[in-house]
């Protein structure tokens, strides 16, 4: 059964759908019908992956998307349903996912959730005034002004009360050099009985900057998302941008691509495996990590000019080749990467006091993987079968047919082991591709049209969303939905019962980006 | 269990690290011979993320790995901004950062310096038109030196630091 035939089944009824630019599926439906549909889609498992609003899209008005991913389907669907005013209605209770989405539009767009159990602000602290909404088209993007008081109440944090319960307040400034927010432990003796995260201190309102301008000068925004997900959302943004503007890539540009989405991936991991050994005291087993880390830092130098690859990626495939020469000192560094990093693991792995540490602790539960679209190594490590690289295959994955890791446990040690595994394998891809690297253009001119796509990437956190849409050849709406986003909110669940002190060591082993949450 | 055992066993694990890079080790060296001087024999350094990309947080982090590891020249990341001589400030500082950013400095011992790190911390990344931040680390602080760069490697956060020493010394001169 194709898509459309396993929609109108579990519906009993005829469905119109519009076959988008990037295997997304769009069906249009009005509120009532939406609502419907919801409980349908909840019924059969399907996975709330994105939540956002464009104003005048097709017609006057604000238009929300809600993007699914339908279990064996390449196809992306997303309901799109138009609002008569600025009143919807939440779907939170169904999709506990949607709460942020949904707060996150309601500061946005100014645009009320009837229903809605969480009603506070998202990404607006205190310091924006009441009526203020970034995102409308009628507000010009610029510096505003603020009243010397707030007109704002302060943020409720949850309350649990009881003999021996305690608050501990930390943050948005931490003690290390660490990205800024908030966290708010219920503690009793040092048991963690609740947290309560509150971020977006990083907000920066990228994506209003990104309203109308150039497609090719939005991939710096699109870089600094997160500037350890450089290439990813880079990758991600341009390969909605080409399906729009229906460019066909050069071989290489492609290859060249999918080795620094796969450096990107070791980087980041050996640093994840890095930060969970200092979190436990353990710098010894860190040292190597950290080493292998540096080394390819200076890798991607070579090759593209920057540690973090920045302004490599464009609209139409790079901005410049790679020099052979660096691609052979790759392919001559890779050949003793594997053994070093077992010899690095090795150190830990066998050290009974790190694992002692690791097992255990910070599990994340398999039952919230779905309602909260856990995604990623975290979820990975969970036992979930999810790799947008093998689900929503995109550039050069469809040939390279790979193989999702999991692991059953879900706790630090399945995480660290997976992660190191992932090394591993991307080590394997990109030692595969250095062989099969074609030679020729980099790049093809690109003729900007007007239109909108959904595109998926696989970052070293897990999958990010990216959706663009062009008007008059300019950015008209850039969203983007990062992996941390969502993996944020497992942290809530997996800290419980854990020790005060363990809350560092799980937070490393998720690597949360609070900059690629807060945009 | 047998592992435990065979650990008790096995050949250490650590093993000399052959690190070789006269030039970086000259900086670290001058910076060490200035920071005895002006700061009485250790340097502290408070960092303060204002609303970057954390590629910055990174490469800082970076300057005490094994490659870096520049604690060896009296130089230390604190925790505290109480126990800090120099602050350094990456990113544009978001409005939602401002009272933060403000209470962590006005947390610091006197004298105190203001270093910024990285494009929008020095005010001239692509942020400065958005109405969700104030602007370059200037805003708020007078920022007594900037280090350019997207972000900049830690061989460059380096010789910034050498030379704030260099204009701290200058300045008590005078």
């Amino acid at each position: 059964m194709n898509l459309k035939e396993v929609l109108e089944t579990i519906s009993g009824q005829k469905l119109t759908l519009t076959e988008g630019l990037n295997n997304d599926v769009y069906l249009s439906l009005n509120i009532i019908d939406l609502q419907k549909a919801i409980g349908i889609f909840d019924e059969n498992s399907f996975e709330l992956i994105s939540l956002f609003c464009v104003e005048d899209f097709a017609e006057k008005g604000f238009t929300l998307f809600y993007a699914f991913e339908i279990p064996g389907f390449e196809q992306i669907l997303i309901l799109q349903s138009t609002l008569s005013g600025n009143q919807a209605v939440s779907i939170a209770k169904t999709y506990p996912s949607a709460c942020w989405y949904e707060r996150e539009i309601t500061d946005g767009f100014g645009i009320e959730f009837q229903g809605a159990f969480d009603t506070r602000r998202l990404f607006l602290h205190e310091t924006f005034p009441s009526g203020f909404h970034p995102l409308l088209k009628s507000f010009k993007n610029g510096k505003i002004e603020t009243a010397a008081t707030s007109d704002q109440k302060e943020y409720y944090f949850r309350q649990v009360e009881g003999e021996g319960v305690y608050q501990i307040p930390v943050g948005p400034v931490h003690a290390g050099i660490i990205e800024p927010g908030h966290f708010r432990f219920s503690v009793i003796g040092e048991t963690i009985f609740n947290l309560e995260v509150r971020l977006f201190y990083k907000h920066r309102g990228l994506e209003k900057l990104a309203e109308g301008i150039k497609p090719q000068a939005c991939v710096r925004i699109a870089e600094t998302i997160s500037g350890d997900e450089t290439v990813a959302n880079a990758v991600g943004y341009c390969n909605a941008v080409e399906k729009i503007c229906s460019l066909e890539l050069p071989k290489r540009a492609v290859q060249l691509r999918t080795i620094l989405l796969e450096l990107e991936r070791i980087y980041s991991h050996l640093g994840d495996l890095a930060g969970m050994c200092v979190d436990v005291a353990y710098p010894v087993g860190a040292s190597p990590f950290f080493i292998l880390r540096e080394e390819i830092f200076r890798q991607n130098d070579a090759m593209t000019g920057s540690r973090f690859m920045k302004g490599i990626v464009a609209v139409g495939g790079l901005t410049k080749d790679v020099p052979e020469g660096a691609l052979k000192n790759l392919s001559n560094y890779l050949l003793s990467f594997s053994s070093r990093l077992n010899d690095a693991k090795g150190i830990d792995s066998t050290y009974f006091s790190v694992v002692d540490r690791f097992e255990t602790t910070g599990k994340v539960r398999a039952e919230i993987l779905e309602p909260l679209h856990i995604t990623g190594p975290v979820a990975r490590a969970s036992g979930k079968m999810c790799d947008t690289r093998i689900t929503h295959p995109y550039g050069l994955y469809p040939e390279l047919k790979l193989k999702c890791r999991t692991h059953a446990n879900g706790d630090v040690l399945a995480r660290f082991n997976l992660k190191a595994k992932e090394v591993k394998d991307s080590v394997q891809i990109i030692q595969r591709l250095l062989n099969e690297v074609v030679s020729g253009d980099i790049s093809v001119p690109c003729q900007i049209k007007d239109g909108y796509a959904l595109s998926l990437v696989e970052a070293p956190r897990g999958q990010n969303v990216h959706w663009v849409q062009i008007k008059d050849s300019l950015i008209y709406r850039y969203k983007v939905r990062t992996a941390s986003f969502c993996n944020w909110q497992a942290m809530e669940h997996a800290v419980l019962g854990n020790i005060v002190p363990d809350f560092p060591l799980i937070n490393k082993s998720m690597n949360l980006s609070y900059a690629g949450t807060d945009m | 269990m047998a592992k435990a055992i065979s650990n008790v066993f096995k050949k250490p694990t650590t093993d000399q690290f052959q690190f070789s890079d006269a030039e970086f080790e000259a900086i670290g060296v001058q910076i060490k011979e200035k920071a005895d001087k002006i700061f009485g024999k250790s340097l502290a350094i408070r960092e303060l993320d204002a609303g970057s990309d954390n590629s910055t947080e990174i490469e800082l982090n970076n300057l005490s790995t094994p490659y870096y590891d520049v604690e060896r020249f009296g130089i230390s990341f604190v925790a505290s901004p109480r126990h800090a001589d120099v602050l350094i400030v990456t990113g544009a500082i978001t409005r939602n950062m401002e009272i933060a950013a403000k209470k962590t400095y006005e947390a610091m011992p006197a004298p105190k310096f203001v270093v910024a790190v990285g494009d929008e911390a020095c005010g001239c990344g692509i942020l400065n038109d958005s109405y969700a931040v104030l602007g370059g680390a200037d805003k708020i602080f007078h920022v007594d030196l900037k280090i350019l760069g997207n972000p900049p490697s830690p061989r460059e956060i380096l010789k910034g630091i050498r030379a704030l020493m260099y204009t701290i010394e200058k300045q008590s001169i005078r």
